[in-house]
Formats: C-alpha cells, structure tokens, sequence
C-alpha cells in the first residue's frame, strides 16, 4: 500500500516512474485528487525548496523534482478539472521584454505550481501590455517578473507602469533575477522581490492572501 | 605571445573594463556599426584608447553562434532567437560565417593594423552555446551525471550531438578570427556554473563536466595552440573550486571571473604563468544603490587584497560592461572611478 509520504520522497528524489506510479496506487485506493496534491505533491516540492533556500541540493535537483510533480500532475489535472476545482491563487509569470532568459522564470513558476499556485507561463521576451492582458484575463491575484540582464531591467520597470497605468490593483507584483534587488523592486515600486525560487514561494503566498 | 606580456600588464598596473559595448552604445548607428568590420574595428580601437589598454577587446555578443549554427541549417532569422531543437539534429552543414561575423572578423583585421594593440578575438563556448540551442539543457545534463546515457535517453543524445555541432562551428569562426589576425581570443563559457552543474553530483566526480565542458574546451585549445594563439577564459558564472581547476587545466593565459569569486582566494588555486582578471560586480553599475564610493572601496579592497597575494592581476569587470539606456553616465563614472584607483 503506497502513501502520501512516500510520494513526497518520490518526488523530491526525482524518481518520476515511481511517483507515477504511486500517484497511480493512491487514486485507486480511493484518495482524492486533490489530497494528494496537497499532501503529497506540494510538501515533496516544499521540501526539496527549503533544502534549496539552506544550499543544500541546487537548481538541477529542483528540476528533476519538478519533472516528476509534473508527471504527476498529467495524471491528476484532468481528474481536479472535471471535478471542477482549481488552484486557489492564479500566478501571471514570465521575463521581461528584451530579455530571452528563462532558467529562473521556470524554477519559480515550477515551485509556484508546486504550492499548488495556477500559473499563466508568458515565456521570455514579454511586452508589457501582455502581462497586463494576461493577468486581467485571469483575475490573476500575482504578477511575476523576470530578468537576467542588466539592460533589460529597464523593461522591469516598464511594466510594473504598465500594470498600474491598467489599473490592476487587485494584483500584485513581484520581481527578481540575477541583478534584481530589494533596492531595485522599491525603486521600480513592484510589491516584493524574491532573491531565489524557493524564497519566491513564501512571498507569493504572502503577497495573494494580502490581495 | 610571450606568457610574460600578459604578466608584465598586471604587474604595470593595468585596469580595465570589457567595455567596447559601452564605446559603441555611443554611437547613434550601433546597428550599422556592427555590420561593417572597419567601423567596427575602430570602435574597438577606440576603447582600448579610452581605457587605456593595448588589449583591443571585441565587442561581447553572445548571440552570434547561435545564429550561425540556425542558419547554416536553414532556420529563419525571425525565429532563430527562441528556436530550440526539439529532435536530433542531422551532421553539420557547411558553416558559412554571418555578416556579424564576418564584421567581427574584419574589425580583428583593422585593429591588427594599429601598432601597439594586441588584436584580440571573442566568442562562446561550445557548453554555453549548447545551453541556447535547448529548451531545457539542465535535466539531461544531470540525468548524464547520473550515468544515463544517449542510446538510453534523447535528451541526452541530444545534448552530446549539439555540443558537437556547436564545437565544430566554433573552431570554424575561431580559425576565421585567427586568419584575421587575433593574437588572443576571449572564450566565454558563462553556463559552466553551478547552475547547470549541481555540486552535490559534482562532489562525487567531475567527469561529466569534464564531458561538456573541458573535452570540448580542449579541442579549442589545441586549435589556438596550433595556431600560437592565446586563451583568454571568461566565466561569470557561479563556480565551484573544482570547477576552477578544470579551467586551470586548460592552460589560458588569462582567466576572467564573476563577482561571486573571491579572487584573493583562488589564486591560489592558479599558477602565476596565468594572469587573473576582474571582477569588480559590473552587473550593478546601472544601480544607483552602488555608488561611485562604493566602487572605489571595492577596487581598493580588491587590488590590495591581490596585491597581497603575489597573483599577476588586472583589475576589471566581472564581464562586459553593458551600456544601459538611460544610466550611461553612473555607468561610465564607477568605471572610470575604479580606472583610477
């Protein structure tokens, strides 16, 4: 008989053939979709990003673990969908225009979908009016903005005018990437800036249930 | 050249920044520019004039070789940026240099005619080129780590197979730059970091980075060896001790780190045949939040700390400096204030 704990060992170790499989076990032993996301996903994830956040295992680790949640995910989205239930918090995620890097944006938008976040992936090089699009479409409760370059943070700022010129104020922005700062996110006047994906994670969740 | 003209520099007290972007940005046609080898190649000149150094750095554009590879294959120039290769590529084509090419080529050639300048050429390598020609190169590369290999898993194939396209198209542009007249070529390799490599994997044995990273870089310098060209190796990425050691193998004449380095603490890890370069946190020039005072304090700690060490040293920039639209001035002012430190 498999378990909720084991699954969490499953995909923090990236072993995705067995955390297929044991996803697979607990659906016919009756749990329901939801738990186990919520109790074996997302505290594999949360996991293996605290251990991330101290230094201990790095950006390769983080993706095979995201690889196998995301196995598992394949499986349970369809069953959570026809049952109607959707994530609790919607996350518009991507790099900024000019700006064709996305190691980072991916990391956060996995760890995010891994606290069981609904993520709106724009991908790299994204204009400012597309974030402001996407995050009304979704009623999206967070924006997240990427950059590596230190030329294309200009582009950070553009869009956190643009987000406010729109008026989504039920919306909050957070911002982070290799010259990113604290400094920076104040200045540009994002709502939090994150210095890594895991930290990511707690900010986003601070900032939606402040929306 | 001679091992001892790169030393000589630092032990002159050379300072200078990777800053032809921010000379060129100058200009009201940087488009043209970069098209057209004599202007080009004066706009090199004229930054190793304005920072004061015989080293007549290229401009640092990344982009280029992957362009090449795409298009010798027939990919189309709106989608060569985001393209990934998603199957096994076929065996190499010809490679035929792009006119960015061809332009860094000729501007090689018009700086090797200005006495006094040592031309000097630039470009990536093979890893990091990989890593633009995948969507994901950091799991197969891991998975590799682990001992899965190509035959087992495509992702893997693909990797090894566009490592070796990408070698190959690269001894093609080098040799060009070398027939321009490059005495010394810049080979960045900012994706062997940590990034892409996780340390506790690297803990138990660096062969695969070995594999990808220093087997490829190899063939490179046997190319420049042959050809009495030195190696300059620049990587800002996040590095580990051993990772370091790998490059020293390679045996460059100069070798360039990000601001993550305490470079007072590696250079014990280097012979003094290789002289040591940076890494003054550049990335951050255009925030107001590092002042110009903070950047001298920096340089100094840096130079004194070096100093200490008995190390051959330039003191520079962590990579290029980049010319940022709308902060050019605290650009140039923190680079010329550690200029004069």
């Amino acid at each position: 008989m498999s378990t909720l704990s084991e699954l969490a060992v499953a995909v923090e170790g990236g072993k995705r053939n067995d955390a297929k499989l044991i996803t697979q076990a607990l659906l016919e032993q009756g749990l329901k979709p939801l738990a186990i996301v919520e109790q074996g996903l997302v505290p594999g994830m949360a996991s293996i990003g605290e251990k991330f956040k101290n230094n201990e295992v790095f950006v390769p680790e983080m993706l095979i673990a995201a690889r196998a949640m995301k196995e598992c995910m394949g499986i349970l989205e369809p069953l959570l969908a026809a049952a109607g239930i959707k994530p609790k918090y919607t996350a518009v995620i991507g790099t900024v225009q000019g700006d064709l890097h996305d190691i980072g944006k991916n990391l956060v938008a996995m760890m995010l979908k891994g606290a069981n976040f609904g993520i709106v992936d724009l991908g790299t090089n994204v204009a400012p009016d597309k974030f402001v699009a996407a995050a009304r479409e979704h009623g999206a409760q967070l924006i997240c903005l990427s950059a590596l370059l230190t030329t294309t943070m200009p582009a950070m700022k553009l869009t956190v005018q643009a987000v406010r010129a729109a008026g989504l104020t039920s919306a909050k922005i957070m911002v982070g990437g290799a010259p990113v700062t604290q400094e920076y996110s104040d200045e540009i006047g994002a709502d939090g800036y994150s210095q890594d994906a895991a930290s990511a994670v707690d900010l986003a969740l601070r900032l939606a249930e402040a929306c | 050249m001679e091992r001892s003209y790169y030393i000589g520099l630092a032990e002159g007290g050379l300072r200078m920044p990777i800053g032809t972007h921010l000379v060129l940005h100058e200009a009201a046609d940087v488009a043209a520019i970069e098209l057209d080898g004599a202007r080009l190649g004066d706009m090199v000149v004229r930054a190793a004039g304005r920072f004061n150094t015989p080293l007549a750095v290229p401009l640092m554009d990344l982009k280029l070789e992957k362009e090449a590879l795409l298009a010798a294959r027939g990919i189309a120039a709106a989608e060569i940026e985001s393209f990934h290769f998603s199957g096994l590529p076929g065996a190499a084509p010809d490679f035929t240099l792009t006119p960015r090419m061809r332009a860094t080529c000729e501007a090689i050639r018009h700086v090797a005619k200005h006495p006094g300048l040592v031309p000097m050429g630039m470009g990536i390598g093979p890893f990091s080129l990989m890593t633009k020609l995948i969507g994901d190169p950091i799991t197969p590369v891991f998975l590799a780590g682990t001992g899965v290999t190509a035959a087992e898993d495509p992702e893997v194939a693909l990797i090894e197979r566009v490592v070796e396209l990408g070698t190959e198209l690269l001894l093609h542009y080098y040799s060009a730059q070398i027939d321009a007249g490059a005495k010394a070529i810049i080979v960045c390799e900012p994706a062997a970091n940590l990034v892409y490599f996780s340390p506790n994997q690297l803990a138990n044995g660096y062969d695969i980075f070995d594999r990808y990273v220093t087997a490829p870089m190899r063939r490179i310098k046997a190319l420049f060896d042959a050809r009495g060209v030195d190696l300059v190796f620049h990587d800002c990425g996040e590095l580990t001790t051993g990772m370091i050691g790998r490059f020293v193998t390679l045996d460059p004449a100069m070798l360039s780190f990000g601001c993550s380095r305490l470079l007072w603490e590696d250079a014990a890890l280097l012979p003094k045949s290789i002289v040591l370069y940076g890494n003054l946190p550049t990335k951050r020039f255009p925030a107001s939040q590092l002042s110009v005072a903070d950047v001298e304090r920096l340089a100094r700690e840096l130079l004194d700390k070096m100093h200490a060490t008995g190390h051959p040293f330039i003191l520079g920039s962590e990579c290029d400096v980049l010319s940022v639209p709308g902060s050019e001035r605290e650009i140039m002012a923190k680079v010329e204030a550690f200029m004069k430190c």
